[in-house]
C-alpha cells in the first residue's frame, strides 16, 4: 500500500505524532489529565469551525490554535477556583464550546459532513504543508517537554514537595495544558478528535502495563503508537480495496491501539501480582 | 413538536435528577465514557434489528460493569481506563456503522440527537424511566448517600458498597440510554452534569439541590427548543448553551455574594 | 530587627544568639480566606528542632503548608531565612507523610529523592552524576541505598517515609518541613528517620516537625508548640508538655504523656 504516495504522507503524519504523543501522553497519563485531553479536543472545534467561516480552510489552523490556548487557560483557572469540582468543570467547558461549534456548524448546508471531518480528520489528504506544519509543533512541543518534565513529574507525583521546593504550581498545570493544546491543535485536523484522545490517552497507558520508568514508557508509548499506525493504515485499507467497508484510517488506528491495550491488560495485572 | 417538548422538559428533568449523584460522586467524566460505550451498543442493536432501547440498554448494563471493573483501582489507571474506553467506544461504534450505510447522518445524530423526531412512543418511555429512576433514588437515596460518602464506614454498618455503586451505575446508563437518542451523547453530558453542578453551588442540602437540579434541567429544554428554532441552530446545542448559561450565572452569582 | 516577645514562658536567650530560620509573627493560616489557625508567634533557630503538637485538625499541616506555600498566610508574617512569604518560597524542604502520595506512581526509590536535587539543576541542565551521587548518597543516609531501583510503591510505609526524609536531604535546604512523617511508620524507619534529623540539626539546619507522639517530641525538640485552632503554648519540652497545658489545648481527648503513659484528660 505504500506505494501510494498519499499513505506514505499519512504514516509520516502518524510517525510525528507518535514521536510527540508518546511522551506526552506520559504526562496526561501521570497528571490524570484524560478527561481534560478530551475536552481540549472538543473545544477546538469551535475554533476551527469559526477560523473556517472567517477565512476558509486558511483559517482552520488559526482559529483551532486560539481555542485551544483560550481552553487550556480556562481549564486551569476553572479547575483551581474551588467552586466546581475538576470533573465537573471539565464536563461543562467540554459540552458548552462543543456546543458552539455544533451550533455554528448547524447553520450551514453541509452540516454532517463538516462534522465527520472533524471528528475524523483526512488522514489520507494530508499535504506536504500539513506535514511541515506537525513538525514545526512536534519541535516546539518535545522541546517544551525536555524542559518541562522534570517539573512535571515533581508536580504530579507530589504538589506539596514540589510548591515548597519552589514551583509554581498555577504556571506548571497551564504550561502542561498548554502543551497538550498544542499537539491537539497539530493533530486534530489530519487524525480527527477520537485518534488525537486515543494518541494522548493510550500510548502511556498501554506501556504503563509493560514498565515503571517514565522513560521507558514514553519510548514504548512511541514504539506503540508507530506499530499501531501502521496496522490501522493498513487494515482500513485492506477494508476498503479488498472489502468495499469504508473503514475511515483514524478509526482503524484508533481500533488499533485500543486492542494493544486491551492486549497489553494481563500483562499489566500478572506483573502487579508479582512485583519484581 | 408537542411532542419535541415534552421530549425535551422530561430528558431536562430525568437528567437533573441523576445529575445530583454523577456530580457529588465526581462521575463526569465516567458519565461520558458511559455515553460513549453505548454507542456500539445501539448500532448493533440497530444492525442486528433488534429494540434500540433494549439493544442499547442491554449492552450499556454490560459495558456499565466493564467500565467498574476497568476503573476500581483509583488512581492514574483508573483515569487513563476511562480514557481508552471514551476512544474505544467511539471508535468501535463508528467501525460498526461503517458496515452499514447511512455513514453520516447516523453519526451525527448520536452526538446531537434528532429531538425534532421525537414521537409519543419516545415521550412514554422517557416518562416511565423518570417515574423508575425516582422511584430508585427515593429508595435507595439514603444507602447511595452513605455508600457515596464513606465507602468503609458504610460497610461497617451494613450497607454494601459495591452493590450500591452497581445500582447508581445501571440507573445512569438507563437514563443514557433513555435520552441520548433524542439529546446525542454530548448533550446528554451538559444536562446531565451542568444543572447539577449549578445547584450544588446554591445549597448544600440534597433535597434542596435536587430539586433545583431538576427544575434547571427541565428550564434549559423548555427554554433550549425555541432558542434553537430562532437562530436556526441545532437543537441538541441550544439546550446545551442554556444549561452552561445556567451554570455561569450561578457561579458569578455566587462568587460576588 | 526587633525581636518580638515571644509568647509564653519561650528561652528566648539560649535561640537569641542563633540566626533565625523561621520567624512567624502574628499569623493566622488557612485556606481561600478561610482562617483555621490564629495567633501564631515563633521562632526557629538555626540547628534547633521545633515539634509541633495537638489533636486532628489542629492547623499543624495548615501551619506547614502556609510556608511551603500551598496554604495561604491570611494576616501576619512569615520569614523563612530572612526572606518574608510569599519571596521565600523555595527555601525550604518539604517531607509530607508517605501514605498521601500515590504507591502506583511510577517513579523509582532514587528518582524520587533526585527529586530534591532539581531546584540545583535548574530547567536547562541535564540531570548530572553529581546530582545523582548526591541521591544515593541521601539515600544511603536513611539506610536504604541497596533500594535505589526499587518502585517507591512497593517499598514498605517507613521506607517510603524514609526516602521522603532521603530526598529532604538531598535538597540540602537550610529548613526541614515534616508533616507528620512518623505516622504508622515502624520502629526501625522512626530510629533512621529520627537519627538523620538529629545529624542534620547538627550542621545547623532547623527542623519544624508535626507529630502526634508527645514522647517523641520530648525527645527531640528545642521547642514544642501546641496548637489547637490557635497557639496555646510554646516554650521547652519540660514547660509545654504539662498535664494543664495539655488538657486545656486537647480538651477531652486522650493524651500520651513523655514518659510513655497516656492519659485521658477530661473536660
Amino acid at each position: 500500500m505504500l506505494e501510494a504516495p498519499f499513505m506514505l504522507r499519512a504514516l509520516a503524519e502518524l510517525t510525528l505524532l507518535a514521536l510527540i504523543c508518546g511522551p506526552v501522553s506520559v504526562f496526561v497519563f501521570a497528571r490524570r489529565l484524560s478527561f481534560v485531553a478530551d475536552a481540549l479536543t472538543h473545544t477546538v472545534f469551535p475554533g476551527v469551525v469559526a477560523g473556517f467561516l472567517v477565512s476558509g480552510a486558511d483559517g482552520v489552523f488559526g482559529g483551532a490554535l486560539v481555542a485551544g490556548l483560550v481552553t487550556a487557560v480556562v481549564l486551569t483557572l476553572l479547575t483551581r477556583g474551588g467552586l466546581l469540582s475538576d470533573d465537573a468543570a471539565t464536563a461543562v467547558v467540554l459540552t458548552a464550546l462543543f456546543s458552539v461549534g455544533v451550533a455554528l456548524v448547524s447553520r450551514r448546508s453541509s452540516y454532517t459532513s463538516d462534522l465527520t471531518a472533524f471528528l475524523f480528520g483526512r488522514l489520507l489528504t494530508v499535504t506536504p504543508g500539513q506535514l511541515v506544519e506537525t513538525a514545526v509543533l512536534a519541535v516546539l512541543t518535545l522541546t517544551l517537554v525536555a524542559i518541562g518534565a522534570r517539573a512535571w513529574v515533581f508536580r504530579a507525583f507530589d504538589v506539596g514537595g514540589a510548591a515548597a521546593a519552589g514551583y509554581r504550581i498555577a504556571r506548571l498545570d497551564l504550561a502542561l495544558n498548554l502543551v497538550v493544546a498544542l499537539v491537539v491543535v497539530a493533530a486534530v485536523r489530519a487524525v480527527g478528535t477520537i485518534l488525537v484522545v486515543a494518541l494522548l490517552i493510550v500510548p502511556a497507558a498501554a506501556a504503563r502495563m509493560l514498565t515503571d520508568r517514565l522513560i521507558a514508557m514514553a519510548a514504548a508509548g512511541t514504539v506503540l503508537t508507530l506499530l499501531c499506525g501502521y496496522a490501522g493504515l493498513w487494515l482500513s485499507w485492506t477494508a476498503s480495496v479488498d472489502h468495499g467497508v469504508r473503514l475511515t484510517s483514524a478509526t482503524a488506528v484508533v481500533l488499533a491501539l485500543v486492542l494493544a491495550y486491551v492486549l497489553l491488560l494481563p500483562v499489566g495485572l500478572l506483573r502487579r501480582r508479582r512485583p519484581a | 413538536m408537542t411532542y419535541a417538548y415534552a421530549e425535551a422538559v422530561l430528558a431536562g428533568a430525568l437528567a437533573g435528577l441523576i445529575g445530583v449523584q454523577v456530580v457529588l460522586r465526581r462521575l463526569s467524566y465516567f458519565t461520558m465514557a458511559l455515553t460513549h460505550a453505548t454507542f456500539p451498543g445501539v448500532v448493533a442493536a440497530a444492525i442486528l434489528g433488534v429494540s434500540i432501547t433494549l439493544g442499547g440498554a442491554l449492552a450499556g448494563v454490560l459495558v456499565a460493569c466493564g467500565v467498574a471493573a476497568l476503573t476500581r483501582r483509583r488512581g492514574q489507571d483508573a483515569a487513563a481506563a476511562t480514557g481508552v474506553i471514551v476512544a474505544a467506544g467511539f471508535a468501535i461504534g463508528v467501525g460498526l456503522v461503517a458496515l452499514q450505510d447511512g455513514f453520516s447522518r447516523e453519526l451525527s445524530s448520536f452526538l446531537v440527537g434528532s429531538i425534532v423526531t421525537t414521537g409519543r412512543q419516545d415521550v412514554v418511555t422517557t416518562a416511565i424511566v423518570l417515574i423508575l429512576v425516582a422511584g430508585v433514588l427515593a429508595f435507595f437515596g439514603r444507602g447511595l448517600l452513605f455508600t457515596g460518602f464513606d465507602a468503609a464506614a458504610a460497610r461497617s454498618a451494613g450497607y454494601r458498597p459495591g452493590l450500591y455503586d452497581l445500582l447508581l451505575l445501571v440507573t445512569i446508563e438507563l437514563v443514557i440510554v433513555t435520552i441520548v437518542p433524542a439529546v446525542g451523547t454530548i448533550l446528554a453530558l451538559a444536562l446531565i452534569v451542568a444543572p447539577a453542578a449549578a445547584a450544588r453551588l446554591w445549597s448544600t442540602r440534597l433535597p434542596v439541590v435536587t430539586g433545583l437540579a431538576v427544575t434547571l434541567g427541565m428550564l434549559s429544554g423548555l427554554l433550549g427548543l425555541p432558542l434553537s428554532g430562532l437562530l436556526d441552530i441545532a437543537a441538541g446545542a441550544a439546550i446545551t448553551l442554556v444549561a452552561a448559561a445556567f451554570l455561569i450565572a450561578s457561579l458569578a452569582a455566587r462568587r460576588t455574594s | 530587627m526587633a525581636e518580638p516577645p515571644p509568647p509564653g514562658p519561650v528561652p528566648a536567650q539560649r535561640h537569641a544568639s542563633q540566626p533565625t530560620a523561621l520567624r512567624i509573627e502574628a499569623a493566622g493560616f488557612g485556606y481561600r480566606g478561610t482562617t483555621v489557625l490564629w495567633d501564631v508567634e515563633l521562632t526557629v533557630g538555626e540547628g534547633r528542632t521545633l515539634a509541633l503538637v495537638g489533636p486532628n485538625g489542629a492547623g499543624k499541616s495548615t501551619l506547614i503548608k502556609s510556608v511551603t506555600g500551598l496554604a495561604d498566610l491570611v494576616t501576619g508574617s512569615v520569614t523563612v531565612l530572612g526572606r518574608a512569604l510569599p519571596k521565600a518560597r523555595g527555601l525550604a524542604a518539604y517531607v509530607p507523610q508517605a501514605e498521601t502520595l500515590d504507591p502506583d506512581f511510577p517513579v523509582s526509590a532514587a528518582d524520587v529523592v533526585l527529586m530534591g536535587r532539581y531546584r540545583r539543576i535548574g530547567w536547562w541542565r541535564p540531570t548530572g552524576r553529581a546530582d545523582r551521587d548526591a541521591a544515593l548518597a541521601a539515600l544511603d543516609r536513611v539506610g536504604l541505598a541497596d533500594r535505589a531501583s526499587t518502585r517507591f510503591g512497593l517499598l514498605s510505609g517507613g521506607q517510603r517515609q524514609r526516602v521522603l526524609v532521603a530526598r529532604a536531604i538531598a535538597a540540602e535546604a537550610r529548613l526541614l518541613l515534616l508533616d507528620e512523617p512518623l505516622n504508622g511508620v515502624d520502629a526501625t524507619s522512626q530510629e533512621r528517620i529520627l537519627t538523620a534529623l538529629g545529624e542534620l540539626t547538627a550542621t545547623g539546619t532547623a527542623v519544624v516537625i508535626s507529630t502526634h507522639d508527645l514522647a517523641v517530641a520530648a525527645r527531640i525538640a528545642d521547642q514544642v508548640c501546641v496548637l489547637n485552632g490557635r497557639q496555646w503554648a510554646a516554650g521547652t519540652p519540660g514547660e509545654v508538655l504539662t498535664p494543664e497545658v495539655l488538657r486545656e489545648a486537647y480538651g477531652n481527648h486522650a493524651v500520651d504523656l513523655p514518659d510513655g503513659r497516656t492519659m485521658l484528660v477530661e473536660t
